[in-house]
């Protein structure tokens, strides 16, 4: 059988990557601070044997989407406000506008001091980053409405509520998604940061409730395995794909009526 | 109450001038129209690019207000849109999210007639349009002259007094564009009793097209869009199938020679 050379040149070039990289590693006798193909390996049958990985991402996407979803019911409502109101977008604006020019992490002090360490603090700085993303384009969703159409629904006998809600809202969908994508974007880049930066005082010995900042935290400082770190960083990677690609499926779905 | 001698619409001394937002420029788009519509009448605007037959439209349609004068509807002020009269978008607004038969059944829905009636009347609507067996199609998997049906059946389900049109059939090919004003006509009841007709106002570019369909043209100059001429087409009815009548001819003559000169201005200006 003849491969296309798209799907040939990866396959022999990947493994020969790997092939070097692990060879390299040994050859230095620098597998104790760097990593290498088999150590992943091993760490993953590891901590999937174990169940440690599993409930590390079951953990951190727990709070991901309990965030992502206080942040779409508090940023929708929002953004279609403001986006029909214009003085309310007006005054809101600059606040809106600072807030969001301070980054979610900046705020881990803060939401420490008053959410303590179980979690919730971690599910305040993802509620935080994708609260704005949601407000941004609802407003921009609500602004790209075609006024034509609002005029259509009019002309037919609407009701302004029977607009909002038979032709705002519909119209916003598709930007209104955009959004999602990258508030769950945003809202899985900072768990990682979030748990990482509250994860070490949590967990010294192993609890149930960690997320994968917290795995890697403490296996940095207290197993200090090397292996293990790139494993996380590859499961970061990993769900954050299966993440979008979900989000994408969802947004075809939502919005049938796009070619 | 409208009395049998009420006109349709009437305007008077329709002004409309628009301040730009950004600049606070003035344009003057229509100034000092006036002109009546008798039920059942089919009336067609014509006139070159910017003289305002657009913004005339949406006047009568309740979209903006005028600036001076009044339009009456049934011998009312109008103020805002209303059921009673249809409009029919340039571009078909049609509401992508909605199936031909959710577009078709928004009016019916909007005005809250019951779903075993509506599913009725969008079948009926969905049928006399030729649309029958597209009915779950969403506007992007419809051809342009599929998209002109759609938006018309859904005006039709409406049952409005008076169909606004705006320019219904420019976005369509030559060949459709001539099906779909025999269709228009016989919709509208070229051949039937005059009693039976509603309103329609036709704003379009084709002359030929207006003295096809119309009762009356209007003929309006631009900058700032003004009556030249209101027009009489006295051709007689049913006129499917007569396109090529020496007096229409004649008359597509003469409005084109009002025209003419401000038409080839509007080439060469900006719009």
């Amino acid at each position: 059988m003849t491969l296309p050379l798209r799907i040939k040149a990866p396959l022999i070039f990947f493994p020969a990557l790997l092939l070097s990289w692990e060879c390299a590693v040994w050859l230095a006798g620098a597998a104790k601070i760097m990593p290498y193909p088999s150590g992943v390996a091993l760490a993953a049958i590891r901590d999937i044997a174990d169940g440690t990985l599993i409930d590390a991402i079951a953990g951190s996407l727990r709070r991901v989407i309990t965030g992502f979803a206080v942040a779409a019911l508090l940023g929708v409502p929002l953004g279609l406000l403001m986006g029909l109101v214009e003085p309310v977008r007006r005054a809101l604006d600059p606040i809106v506008d600072s807030l969001r020019a301070i980054a979610p992490i900046a705020w881990i002090p803060l939401a420490l001091l008053w959410l303590g360490i179980r979690g919730n603090a971690a599910l305040f700085i993802v509620a935080y980053a994708a609260f704005f993303p949601f407000v941004l384009n609802t407003i921009q969703a609500v602004r790209l409405i075609d006024r034509k159409l609002v005029d259509a629904a009019r002309a037919l006998g609407a009701s302004p509520l029977l607009v909002l809600r038979a032709v705002v809202v519909p119209g916003a969908v598709p930007t209104v998604m955009t959004g999602a994508r990258i508030a769950m974007a945003f809202a899985w880049g900072s768990i990682i940061a979030a748990e990482m930066a509250i994860g070490i005082k949590v967990n010294p010995g192993g609890a149930a409730t960690v997320g994968l900042g917290q795995l890697m935290v403490s296996t940095l400082y207290v197993k200090r395995d090397i292996n293990g770190l790139v494993l996380y960083m590859l499961s970061i990677g990993l769900v954050s794909l299966a993440i979008d690609h979900g989000v994408r499926a969802f947004q075809r779905k939502a919005t049938p009526w796009q070619r | 109450m409208a009395t049998l001698t009420t006109p349709k619409i009437e305007a008077r001394s329709v002004s409309k001038i628009y301040v730009s937002a950004r600049t606070g420029d003035k344009v003057e788009a229509l100034r000092g129209v006036s002109f009546s519509m008798k039920p059942g009448e089919f009336v067609s605007i014509v006139g070159p690019s910017g003289c305002g037959k657009s913004t005339l439209l949406s006047l009568i349609a309740g979209f903006a207000t005028p600036s001076a004068g009044e339009v009456l509807f049934d011998g009312k002020p109008i103020d805002g849109p209303d059921p009673a009269r249809g409009v029919m978008f340039q571009d078909y607004a049609l509401f992508p999210w909605r199936t031909v038969r959710g577009n078709v059944e928004f009016g019916p829905m909007a005005r809250g007639v019951d779903k075993t009636r509506r599913a009725a009347i969008v079948a009926r609507n969905i049928e006399m349009v030729g649309l029958a067996g597209f009915e779950d199609r969403y506007p992007h998997e419809l051809s342009g002259g599929m998209r002109q049906r759609c938006a018309l059946a859904r005006l039709l389900a409406n049952e409005p007094d008076m169909w606004l049109m705006d320019e219904p059939l420019a976005a369509v090919d030559l060949q459709t564009r001539v099906i779909l004003q025999d269709e228009l006509l016989r919709l509208w009841g070229d051949a039937g009793d005059p009693a039976q007709r509603r309103a329609v106002l036709f704003v379009t570019h084709g002359i030929d097209e207006a003295v096809y369909l119309s009762d009356r043209v209007i003929v309006l100059g631009r900058r700032p869009g003004q009556v030249k001429e209101i027009v009489d087409i006295d051709l007689p009815r049913p006129r499917i199938g007569a396109r090529t009548a020496p007096r229409a001819a004649a008359l597509i003559d003469h409005i084109w020679n009002l025209i003419r000169a401000e038409a080839a201005q509007a080439i060469v200006e900006e719009p």
